[in-house]
């Protein structure tokens, strides 16, 4: 089965004052349909780069990255745009939940920039995926009245609410007590069991022994990729 | 997507935002206000003075009217004044022989207050001989089903008949009395009604007398003349054969100039030289008119124009603070799919929303304005011009008021626009 994403080559520099960094020196990987992988690494190591590259934030230097059968290394904006509201979810170690919309407001929030969105079938949809993280008991709560593992839930209802191909969480459970930094975990891991990629973002160990593969980086390389 | 599908969450976040910053929004607000209602209120309060000056003109006769009066001799001719035989109706037909500029001559001899009587009812009114010509010189008519005109058969056959002005009618008859075929008398004399001229009234922009509120306000002097055959007021009231003056209308107003040297010269050929008479035109009233009426606008316009552009700065500057707080809020929204034109419509929205919502204040203000200007106007002037607001004003307002939040919210849209998510998102 061809992966669901193969990258090779995979460059990015950044121009900083007189100096050129290189966030990533090369990198090649696959990653697999409803695989849970754990991508390791210090500060500084580009996984968060090659994070946003594959989350469709930022494109590459160089090399190729084929993504469902397509080369998309070098797309436009609204393209890229496109790709992050259909095939791509993101959960982030601060929530970003909009303080000022509903947890369903936020929840439908992805569905709202695509192509014939519909208010009342993005309700649905967002209730949907609500229940799933079983945070349906708080449509219309504000984000500020929800505590850290409620909000983190409501995060990754709005990156499954679009039925994407691959999640990606960066650092989901840095923000999280111990009780809730296992439930969160869970609910990320269970995600495959639908055919979703999760790819977590981590420097911590202890989490990223949660998923099946680690890959650790270490200065823009891929020092290690372990299956378990 | 439909623009609309994109628009309408749009302008409920722009609501929305609204909303949560009250205080901020409101005082982004205020520029717009002030240009929106000043623009308004000064629009149609200059509008209602040129309604109200059009209406004093076209009651003067409007531009295309000349207006021939009797007048004392230059000193330097007083020695001359045996040989003054005045304006007379000899002047009518020269003028009628050689001005082919001139459509209509009124000749106009006034008798002066009369008193009307009839069955022990009476009233004063202004009496004046007049031939057929004076409806279309005074822009007047007949009212349909209320008689007819004084006609050239009255006047050849010095008819004792007469015309009234429809303020003159009920205070003789009462209400909902038709007097054509009465006789009513003047200094003894029977005069037979044959019409009723038409009611003159203010309309849409109103005009009031400041004594006189009620029953025809200040066009009441000209609904309550009498009119008699011109013959007849020569004959039978002031004994000789001398005009008050003549009214004359010409066709093409653009040859005013032309018809009125013709008709000086007509005249002073007629008078042996003498200048025992003056000709005027509406044209200097109008021409002074039209330059306070540019100035108004000129200045007021101003005024409007500073606190709409003050308005549009304000707008940007609080969109631009509003973008810089929730830089974190665009690059969640970008990260979850929006595209930059998503969010450059969002936040042109947001900032159409606060001059759209500033704009529906300055209209309430403008409202107010234009009461206290009313209000002013008819403590100041004896005929007060009072100004109505429309809603074609009131609409051009607003949709100023949407021009300028759209171009204000251009910059801070484009920046929301252009930010770099994972910037975005990386800031505190």
């Amino acid at each position: 089965m061809p992966a669901l994403i193969a990258i090779r080559g995979l460059r990015k520099a950044y121009v900083m004052g007189d100096e050129t960094v290189h966030a990533l020196a090369g990198v090649d990987l696959d990653f697999q349909k409803g695989e849970f992988v754990a991508i390791l690494g210090p500060s500084g190591s580009g996984k968060s780069t090659l994070m946003h590259i594959l989350g469709f934030m930022d494109t590459p230097t160089e090399g190729s990255i084929v993504f469902d059968g397509q080369e998309v290394a070098k797309l436009d904006p609204d393209l890229r745009a496109w790709y992050r509201s259909n095939r791509v979810g993101f959960v982030f170690q601060s929530f970003n939940l909009l303080p000022r919309l509903t947890v369903l407001e936020n929840v439908a929030l992805p569905l709202l920039y695509r192509e014939n969105s519909d208010p009342v079938a993005n309700a649905a949809a967002a209730k949907v995926a609500l229940e799933r993280v079983g945070m349906s008991h708080r449509l219309d709560h504000r984000p500020s009245q929800l505590s850290g593992g409620e909000r983190q839930r409501v995060a990754i209802a709005r990156a499954i609410v679009g039925s994407p191909s691959i999640i990606f969480a960066d650092e989901p459970t840095g923000n999280l007590d111990v009780k809730n930094v296992d439930r969160i975990l869970d609910l990320l891991g269970s995600l495959i069991k639908e055919g979703i990629t999760v790819v977590l973002v981590t420097h911590d160990l202890s989490v990223a022994e949660r998923s099946h593969r680690v890959i650790s980086m270490r200065a823009g390389l891929v020092q290690e990729d372990r299956t378990r | 997507m439909k623009l609309f599908d994109r628009l309408r969450p749009a302008v409920v976040n722009g609501l929305r935002e609204l909303q949560a910053n009250k205080v901020r929004s409101l005082l982004s607000m205020s520029g717009i206000i002030l240009g929106v209602a000043s623009l308004v209120a000064m629009v149609t309060v200059v509008q209602g003075m040129v309604g109200n000056f059009r209406q004093f003109v076209d009651a003067m006769g409007g531009i295309e009217k000349i207006t021939v009066t009797r007048e004392q001799l230059p000193k330097e001719q007083e020695h001359l004044s045996e040989l003054s035989e005045g304006v007379t109706m000899r002047d009518v037909d020269r003028i009628r022989k050689t001005v082919p500029l001139v459509e209509n001559i009124s000749p106009e001899a006034r008798v002066g207050y009369e008193r009307l009587i009839i069955d022990g009812r009476e009233t004063s009114s202004y009496v004046t001989g007049v031939t057929a010509d004076y409806l279309p010189v005074a822009k007047r008519w007949i009212d349909p089903g209320f008689g007819r005109f004084v006609s050239d058969l009255d006047v050849l056959n010095m008819n004792d008949v007469i015309v009234l002005g429809s303020a003159v009618v009920p205070e003789l008859f009462g209400a909902n009395v038709d007097p054509v075929g009465k006789v009513i008398k003047i200094r003894g004399r029977r005069f037979t009604v044959i019409g009723v001229l038409n009611n003159i009234e203010g309309s849409g922009m109103q005009i009031r007398s400041a004594n006189s509120r009620s029953s025809g306000g200040a066009w009441r002097w000209r609904n309550s003349g009498a009119f008699i055959p011109v013959s007849t007021a020569q004959a039978k009231f002031i004994g000789n054969d001398r005009l008050s003056g003549l009214g004359l209308r010409i066709g093409d107003a653009e040859r005013l100039h032309d018809a009125v040297d013709q008709t000086e010269r007509t005249m002073l050929a007629g008078h042996k030289g003498l200048r025992d008479f003056a000709i005027s035109t509406n044209e200097q009233t109008l021409e002074d008119f039209r330059k306070t009426e540019a100035a108004f606008k000129l200045s007021l316009g101003g005024v409007a124009g500073i606190s709409l552009f003050v308005g549009g700065i304000g707008i940007m500057n609080v969109m631009l603070a509003s973008i810089n707080e929730r830089i974190r809020e665009i690059g969640v929204r970008k990260a979850v799919g929006a595209r930059g034109s998503d969010l450059f419509l969002q936040f042109l929205a947001e900032a159409a929303v606060i001059s759209v919502v500033g704009g529906i204040i300055g209209l309430v203000v403008s409202m107010g304005i234009v009461a206290l200007m009313n209000y002013i106007l008819m403590q100041a002037l004896p005929t007060g011009a009072v100004a109505t607001l429309d809603w074609v004003i009131m609409s051009q307002g607003l949709a100023f008021s949407v021009v300028v939040g759209l171009v204000a919210g251009v910059y801070p849209a484009l920046r929301a626009a252009n930010l770099d998510p994972i910037e975005a998102l990386r800031h505190e």
